[in-house]
C-alpha cells in the first residue's frame, strides 16, 4: 500500500508544474529515474513483508491446492499419486458409513457446543461488566482456561477427570451419588467434550465484553428514565447493539466447532464405538492410519465446502437479524 | 503495571513455546547438523514403554562408547502414533537410519513401497553377523526375496496370569493343557472366588487370528486377496464367549478396557484381572509393574493349541532406503545382534535373543522374569506351527474395523451374527477398492 500511495503522489506532483516543463527537457532522464526510485521502494516494501509471503505461498497456498490435486488421487504417503478422478469422493459418499457416522457426530457437536460456548461467553461477560473492582484479575483467570485450553495438557486432565476413578466420579461418589462411566458410555462420552468446548468460552467472553464496553451509557440512562427495567434494557439494548459481535462470535466459533480435533483424539480417541469421532478426527486416521491420503484429502474440501457454506448462510441471514449503527439513520 | 506484567509473561510463554515447536522440528529434520565430520550422527526410532525407552538409550550410551564415531539421536513414542509418525516421515522420505519395524501389515507395506533397504549385502560381507540364526527366523525378516529386517528377537502370544488368584479359586493351567471351556469355567471361578475379573477382555486383532489358526484356518487367505475363513460362525463363537463371560461379570468390557494407558496400568498389573492374552516380550513390563504379584505365563488355551501357536519376531530393526549412513546403521543392528551387553541391559524386552551363543550364555545370570520368558519360548518352540505372513497392505485398516466391530458388539449395539456379517462385508469393501 505504501509505495502504492508514493507512487501516486508522484504523478499527481509533476502535472502540477507544467510551466517548468520545457525549461527542463534536458533533464528528461529524471522522470525513469524516480521510476527507478519507486521500484526500489517497491522491492524494499515487498523484501520486508517477504517473510509473511513465503510463509502464504509455500506453507499455506502451495499445500491447499496440492490437497486439492491430492484428492483426485490415490495418494498414499510413501507411493506416487496416481490420478482417480472423483473416485475418492464417489466412495465418501456412498459406500463409507463411517464418513456419515463422523459427519453426524460433527453436526451434533459443532450444533450443541458453539451455542453452549457462545451462550456462557455471553453470560460471563455481561457479568465482569457490572463488576466495578479488579476486572483485570477475574478477566484474565477467566481467560486463563482458553488460553492452555486447546493444548494436549488439558485434555489429558479432561480424560483423568472424567475417568472411571477420576476427581467427577469421586466427587459424585462422596455426595453419595451413582457413579458413571462418563468416557465409556457411548451416550456420554461425547457430551464430556461438549463441555470442555463450552469451558474455553475465554475468547468469545473477551470480545463480547469489549462489545459491551461500546455500548454508551446513555442508551440505558435513557430508557431508565421511561422506565424499563435490566430485563428489559438487555433485549432492546444490549442485544440489539452487540449483534455485529454476536455475528462476529458466532462465525469464528462455527468454524472453530467444525475444526475440533484436540479433544477427540487426546480424551476418547474417537470411541467408544465412534460416538465421539470428530470429522478431523476420521480425516487423520484415513490419512496417517490407514495411509489413504488422497481420500483425507477430499474429506478435508468436503468439510471446505461445509464451512463455506454455513458461514455464507450466517452472512446471508446477518442481514436479517444484525444491527449497524451506521445505516440506522 | 499488572497488566503489563501479564502481557509480558503471556508473550514470553508463547515466544517459548514457538521456540519449543521449533527445536523439535530441528531434530525430526537434523540428519547432519552437527559440523564434525569424523561423527556419524544416525537418527533412530522406537516404539515402546517406559521400561523400554530407558533401556534402550542405555543400550545406545554402550553402542556410542564402543563407537565414538558414531551418534545416535533417538525418537521414541508408544505403539499408538508410532506409525503414523512414521508414515509421515517416510512421505517427507525422512525416515530415520535405523527403525523398529513391525512384522505383519506394517513390513509388507514398507516393502511393497521399497521404503526399506536391503540388508542381504550386509549378512553376506559379514558386517552384520548372523551366523547360525535360524532360518525361520530370518525367513519372518524376508519379503520379495529382500532381508528387510532382522529380527530382534522371538516373541509368542501368552497367557499371562496371576498365580495368586488362580489359586484362590483352586485353578491351575501351568502345564498350557486346557480348552475354551476351561478358559470359561476358570474365568468365571476366579470372578466368583477374588470379586475381581477372571480375565482382561481379549484383544480382537491379534486373539481372533490365533483362535482361527487353533482352528485350522487362517485370517487371510494364501495370496492376501481375501478372508482365510468362509465360517462365519467363527467370528460369531468368539464374539459369544466375550459377551457371556462379559454378562456374568467375569471380563470387563470396553469402558473399563478404554480407561487403560499402556502396559503398566493394566488390569492383571492392579491385581484386578486373573488372565491377560499378550505377547511373551512384554513381561519385562509386566513383571516389574505388577511389584510382588506372582505372574505366570502358558500356551493359550484349545485343544489344537500347539496349531494356533506361533513364534513371531518381536519386532525387527530396518534401515531406510533413503538412509545415507546404512554402513554405519549396519553397525548398530550388528551390535544389537551380538553384543552380550545389549541383552545383559534390555534382557527379553524385544524378544529372546536370536542367537545360540547369547542365549546360552546369558543363561547363567538370567532374572527371573528373563528366566521364565526363555523357558516360554523353548515351549512355544516344542508347540506350535509356522507363522502366516499373507497380510494384505489393507489389513491395519481391517484389523481397525475388526476392533470397532467388536466394541460394538460388546456394547450390544450389533448382535454376535451381525458383527460377523458386518465384518466380512466390509473387508470385501476395503478389498475390493
Amino acid at each position: 500500500m505504501i509505495p502504492k500511495k508514493k507512487e501516486e503522489i508522484h504523478e499527481t506532483v509533476e502535472p502540477q508544474h507544467p510551466a517548468k516543463k520545457p525549461k527542463k527537457k534536458k533533464m528528461k532522464p529524471v522522470p525513469p529515474n524516480k521510476k527507478l526510485n519507486t521500484g526500489n521502494q517497491n522491492v524494499t516494501g515487498y523484501a520486508f513483508i517477504s517473510p509473511f509471503l513465503i510463509g502464504l505461498f509455500s506453507l499455506t497456498l502451495f499445500p491447499i491446492l496440492y490437497s486439492l490435486y491430492l484428492s483426485f488421487t490415490d495418494f498414499d504417503l510413501m507411493g506416487t499419486p496416481n490420478w482417480i478422478g472423483l473416485d475418492n469422493y464417489q466412495r465418501m459418499f456412498t459406500e463409507d458409513p463411517t464418513f456419515w457416522k463422523s459427519m453426524k457426530v460433527t453436526f451434533f457437536y459443532a450444533g450443541v457446543a458453539v451455542p453452549i460456548r457462545l451462550v456462557f461467553a455471553l453470560l460471563v461477560a455481561l457479568a465482569l461488566n457490572k463488576v466495578v473492582e479488579m476486572v483485570g484479575l477475574y478477566r484474565t483467570l477467566l481467560y486463563l482456561p482458553s488460553v492452555v485450553g486447546g493444548s494436549i495438557a488439558v485434555s489429558i486432565m479432561w480424560r483423568q477427570l472424567f475417568g472411571n476413578d477420576g476427581a467427577f466420579n469421586s466427587i459424585l461418589a462422596t455426595l453419595g451419588l451413582p457413579t458413571h462411566s462418563w468416557l465409556g458410555d457411548p451416550d456420554t462420552a461425547i457430551w464430556t467434550l461438549i463441555v470442555l468446548y463450552g469451558w474455553q468460552f475465554g475468547s468469545s467472553m473477551l470480545i463480547f465484553l469489549a462489545g459491551l464496553r461500546n455500548i454508551p451509557k446513555t442508551f440505558y440512562e435513557a430508557s431508565s428514565v421511561d422506565g424499563a427495567g435490566p430485563i428489559r434494557q438487555f433485549f432492546i439494548i444490549t442485544i440489539p447493539l452487540l449483534t455485529p459481535v454476536i455475528l462476529f462470535n458466532t462465525i469464528m466459533q462455527v468454524i472453530q466447532g467444525f475444526m475440533a480435533f484436540t479433544p477427540s483424539f487426546v480424551v476418547t480417541n474417537g470411541g467408544p464405538v465412534n460416538s465421539t469421532l470428530l470429522y478431523v478426527l476420521y480425516m487423520y486416521q484415513r490419512a496417517f492410519e490407514y495411509f489413504d491420503m488422497g481420500y483425507a484429502s477430499a474429506m478435508a474440501w468436503v468439510m471446505l465446502v461445509i464451512i463455506a457454506i454455513f458461514t455464507a448462510l450466517i452472512f446471508k441471514s446477518s442481514e436479517h437479524w444484525v444491527h449497524y449503527e451506521s445505516d440506522a439513520k | 503495571m499488572m497488566k503489563k506484567f501479564l502481557i509480558f509473561s503471556l508473550m514470553a510463554l508463547v515466544l517459548a513455546s514457538v521456540l519449543a515447536a521449533c527445536s523439535n522440528s530441528d531434530q525430526a529434520s537434523g540428519e547432519d547438523s552437527d559440523g564434525d565430520s569424523d561423527v556419524t550422527t544416525l537418527r533412530m526410532t522406537w516404539w515402546g514403554s517406559q521400561s523400554r525407552h530407558d533401556q534402550t538409550q542405555e543400550i545406545i550410551k554402550a553402542f556410542e562408547e564402543e563407537n565414538p564415531d558414531i551418534k545416535i539421536e533417538s525418537e521414541f513414542t508408544g505403539f499408538d502414533g508410532y506409525f503414523e509418525k512414521m508414515a509421515a516421515q517416510a512421505s517427507g522420505n525422512n525416515l530415520p537410519d535405523i527403525m523398529q519395524q513391525n512384522f505383519g501389515e506394517y513390513l509388507n507395506q514398507y516393502a511393497d513401497k521399497e521404503l526399506l533397504a536391503d540388508l542381504t549385502p550386509f549378512v553376506e560381507d559379514g558386517s552384520i553377523d548372523v551366523e547360525g540364526v535360524s532360518d525361520t527366523i530370518m525367513e519372518s525378516g524376508k519379503k520379495n526375496g529382500k532381508l528387510l529386517g532382522i529380527p530382534t528377537g522371538t516373541n509368542a502370544l501368552t497367557a499371562f496370569y496371576n498365580k495368586d488368584m488362580l489359586d484362590e479359586a483352586g485353578v491351575d493351567v501351568s502345564d498350557g493343557q486346557w480348552t475354551w471351556e476351561d478358559y470359561e469355567e476358570y474365568t468365571t471361578a476366579i470372578s466368583e472366588a477374588t470379586g475381581e475379573y477372571g480375565a482382561r477382555l481379549m484383544e480382537p486383532k491379534n486373539l481372533f487370528e490365533y483362535y482361527l489358526r487353533e482352528q485350522g484356518k487362517t485370517l487371510f487367505n494364501e495370496d492376501g486377496t481375501a478372508l482365510g475363513y468362509e465360517d462365519d460362525q467363527l467370528l460369531v463363537d468368539y464374539f459369544e464367549r466375550n459377551l457371556e463371560l462379559e454378562e456374568k461379570g467375569a471380563i470387563p468390557n470396553y469402558d473399563t478396557i478404554q480407561q487403560i494407558k499402556g502396559v503398566e496400568d493394566e488390569l492383571i498389573v492392579r491385581g484386578e484381572a486373573a488372565f491377560d492374552f499378550r505377547w511373551s516380550n512384554q513381561a519385562t513390563a509386566l513383571d516389574s509393574a505388577a511389584g510382588d504379584k506372582p505372574i505366570g505365563m502358558t500356551l493359550l488355551p484349545g485343544e489344537n493349541n500347539s496349531q494356533g501357536m506361533y513364534l513371531k519376531p518381536a519386532m525387527l530393526w530396518s534401515i531406510s532406503e533413503n538412509s545415507e549412513h546404512k554402513e554405519e546403521a549396519a553397525r548398530f543392528i550388528d551390535f544389537f545382534v551380538n553384543n552380550i551387553e545389549v541383552y545383559k541391559i534390555g534382557g527379553s524386552d524385544r524378544g529372546v535373543p536370536i542367537k545360540e551363543e547369547i542365549r546360552s550364555e546369558l543363561s547363567a545370570d538370567l532374572s527371573e522374569t528373563d528366566q521364565k520368558v526363555f523357558d516360554y519360548i523353548e515351549l512355544v518352540t516344542e508347540n506350535s506351527s509356522p507363522i502366516d505372513s499373507n497380510f494384505p497392505p489393507e489389513s491395519s485398516e481391517i484389523l481397525a474395523e475388526l476392533t470397532k466391530i467388536d466394541e460394538l458388539v460388546m456394547y450390544g449395539e450389533l448382535s454376535a451374527e451381525e458383527g460377523a456379517e458386518q465384518f466380512r462385508s466390509t473387508v470385501e469393501r476395503i478389498m475390493s477398492r
